[in-house]
């Protein structure tokens, strides 16, 4: 009972981390069709910043994100305005190239300035547990969950409560229509790209303190991101959460009752299994081609 | 977000609309293509050509590199060791009074490249003389290409039992033993303590890579007919990034040895789970991750290092011909850093090249490999030789973390220190 209830603890909080990371992913593709693939580098060279930052200052990675957020907002912003607006008329596959350039640009970057090595965040606090009966929560782990909860929260209010998300939803769901009503379609593209990048700012710090990480991890990251949106239904943020927090359980309980080498594999498995029945995903909407 | 009606109900009707199922599919492919295409991107090839350093008639090696991807970390410290080594050499004169240059492309981590590239050097660019490139899964096929073109191919890198069982003549590993001999000093080492001291009980957890799981494997199998129970065995795949799992399951087994077969981050992974479940066992080992110096050390804090037991074909200190020159040649070029067990073995394989070139006079393939077989030449890692599969005959050095640094234990004649730390402390 108690193998149960702490894989089953685990499996969520690191879900919820999960679903922050791909958080950003499905906010960009819902809203401007482009696949996001410099998502897992993004993360990485936030991870970096707050690593250097930590190092430097001594300032808790998982707090750093306070300053990594508003430059990646910022960075989201400039690279949305001078290179991924000249893509926005192409095909999605287009999105795919031109992101995943961007991502091989972040990691040869990385490689030269910060060196090819692991590194990784390790604050007072970053081997220690809650214990609760028998059942033990890594401080680390618990912390990014909260972390990862705030911006989820927060991402939700700006999207629903505020002007600027109703015009980025608007955007999403129908482009011409929110033309109609006076939405500029090149500015909401912006905001919401830089606010999909944003996202990454929480990210990568929580993955600085998590796992140790390098130039090159970003591969690992983004493949696991892309599972969970599609899993949950590209563009579909509640799609994300439950995606990201049905890997998380999947790894924990694949790796508790069944095999190690299964863990990551089941997740696939059900993907594959949901998209068989659901093409559009578990939340993904049937979009009309003239609607898009 | 779901198309609500009135968003839908805004929309023109369509002469353009499609079957919107399949459009969602098509969405859903796009995405997984892309994880295609990042894959398969991910293996191209960036060449890294280095400059020709300029004399008449230089000596050129070939090779080829993991610079970037997976392997990008120990490539990276291989391509060090064989700079050093270059500079080394081209100080005093060069090899067979030739300026050596290296010729380095990087093969991305990617088996298909890595095989072009060798081709390529060898065919093509018609290279003097080839050296190994990192991993037994490049080295594989690599070693395959070198064969088939009658090169000698001396591999830093590449001990999985597989590499030598093809029968091939040319190739020659630049280390002590292979992986499954690699934890032979270890088990040695439980053998020479009396019986109220060793374990009772142990864990197995291995990553699923072909350096790391045959010697764990093979420790089992061993420290089984010692007598010591296996409580836990489990192969985990490569990209596993939570050890929570795993750590919380051995821990309620309570294994007296705990023994991984870890590469880098799983090893670093499993101590921090470790610790984060306040579960210490009293031995420790692991394969690769803690020869990783300073990385490892800033990683699991340097407190936890404490006791930690691995195998490794190089130890920093020791008094092997060229070692302190090599140690301080890595510290000049590179910022007063350390070099790394890779580094050390891919100058090792150097020297073996260069030793049996020198001894035959000339660049002959065949006769630098008969030199190679019948002779022991001289390396930093110490004396070399091999059988006629081209698997070394030698022995691992058993290290462990002793107070912030670290320290050769076994076998007795190389052993740094007379003291090992027996029980493992708690974590700090």
């Amino acid at each position: 009972m108690t193998q149960l209830v702490q894989a089953l603890a685990l499996g969520l909080l690191i879900g919820g981390v999960y679903a922050l990371m791909a958080s950003g992913l499905a906010l960009i593709f819902g809203v401007m069709r482009i696949i996001n693939i410099a998502q897992g580098a993004l993360l990485i060279l936030v991870a970096m910043i707050t690593w250097w930052l930590w190092r430097k200052t001594g300032i808790d990675p998982i707090l750093a994100s306070v300053i990594t957020t508003p430059l990646m907002f910022g960075f989201g912003w400039v690279l949305y305005r001078f290179v991924v607006s000249r893509i926005r008329d192409q095909s999605a596959s287009m999105s795919v190239l031109l992101t995943f350039g961007f991502a091989l640009v972040i990691e040869g970057v990385l490689n030269v300035v910060a060196g090819n090595r692991f590194r990784s965040a390790t604050p007072s606090y970053f081997e220690e547990s809650f214990r609760m009966g028998g059942v033990s929560l890594p401080k680390t782990q618990v912390y990014g969950f909260i972390a990862a909860l705030v911006v989820l929260a927060a991402l939700y209010l700006i999207l629903t409560r505020t002007w600027t998300g109703r015009a980025i939803r608007a955007t999403s769901q129908n482009p011409s229509g929110a033309a109609l009503v006076g939405v500029g379609a090149a500015g909401t593209a912006a905001l919401a790209f830089a606010l999909g990048t944003a996202t990454t700012g929480v990210g990568g710090s929580i993955l600085s303190v998590l796992y140790p990480f390098f130039p090159a991890s970003h591969y690992d990251w983004i493949s696991r991101l892309l599972g969970i949106v599609v899993l949950g239904g590209l563009g579909s943020l509640p799609g994300a959460m439950v995606g990201a927090l049905i890997l998380g359980l999947a790894e924990t309980l694949t790796a508790t009752y069944g095999s190690l080498r299964w863990s990551t594999l089941v997740f696939y498995l059900v993907i594959m299994v949901v998209l068989l029945f659901r093409p559009q995903g578990l939340y993904g909407a049937k979009l009309r081609e003239d609607a898009v | 977000m779901t198309a609500s009606s009135s968003a839908r109900s805004l929309a023109l009707s369509g002469t353009r609309s499609n079957n919107p199922r399949r459009h969602s599919r098509m969405l859903s492919l796009t995405a997984l293509a892309a994880v295609g295409v990042m894959v398969l991107a991910a293996c191209a090839a960036k060449p890294s050509e280095k400059a020709a350093s300029g004399t008449s008639k230089p000596l050129v090696v070939g090779i080829s590199l993991p610079l970037t991807g997976d392997f990008s970390q120990p490539g990276g410290e291989a391509k060090r060791g064989y700079e050093v080594w270059q500079s080394m050499v081209n100080a005093k004169g060069g090899v067979l009074g030739r300026k050596v240059e290296l010729k380095i492309t990087d093969d991305a981590s990617n088996q298909d490249t890595v095989v072009a590239d060798y081709s390529k050097l060898i065919t093509q660019d018609k290279v003097d003389l080839v050296l190994g490139t990192f991993s037994s899964l490049l080295n594989y096929p690599a070693s395959a290409v070198a064969e088939k073109n009658a090169m000698v191919f001396v591999e830093p890198a590449g001990g999985a039992p597989k590499m030598f069982t093809r029968g091939f003549k040319n190739l020659f590993f630049a280390q002590p033993a292979t992986a499954p001999h690699q934890a032979d000093v270890f088990v040695d080492w439980i053998k020479s303590l009396p019986d109220a001291e060793r374990p009772k009980t142990a864990a197995y957890p291995s990553q699923d890579d072909p350096f790391a799981a045959p010697v764990i494997e093979s420790m089992q199998k061993q420290l089984e007919a010692l007598g010591v129970k296996t409580v836990y065995s489990a192969v985990y795949p490569a990209d596993t990034t939570n050890f929570q799992t795993i750590a919380s399951q051995m821990a309620s087994k309570k294994p007296d040895l705990i023994a991984q077969g870890a590469v880098f981050e799983d090893g670093v992974g499993l101590i921090r789970s470790l610790k984060q479940l306040n579960y210490s066992p009293k031995m420790l080992f692991q394969t690769s991750a803690p020869s990783n110096s300073s990385q490892y050390s800033d990683a699991v804090g340097m407190a936890n290092t404490e006791g930690v037991f691995y195998t490794v074909s190089w130890n920093e200190k020791a008094k092997t011909p060229l070692n302190p020159e090599f140690v301080a040649a890595y510290a000049k070029a590179y910022a007063g850093a350390s070099p790394a067990e890779d580094a050390a073995d891919a100058f090792a394989a150097a020297q073996i090249l260069q030793a049996a070139t020198t001894a035959v006079g000339s660049v002959d393939q065949s006769k630098i490999r008969d030199w190679l077989h019948a002779n022991t030449p001289e390396t930093i890692l110490g004396p070399l030789s091999w059988d006629e599969t081209g698997a070394p005959k030698g022995k691992f050095l058993l290290a462990q973390w002793q107070s912030s640094t670290v320290e050769v234990v076994g076998p007795a004649d190389a052993a740094t220190t007379k003291t090992v730390v027996n029980p493992k402390p708690g974590w700090k």
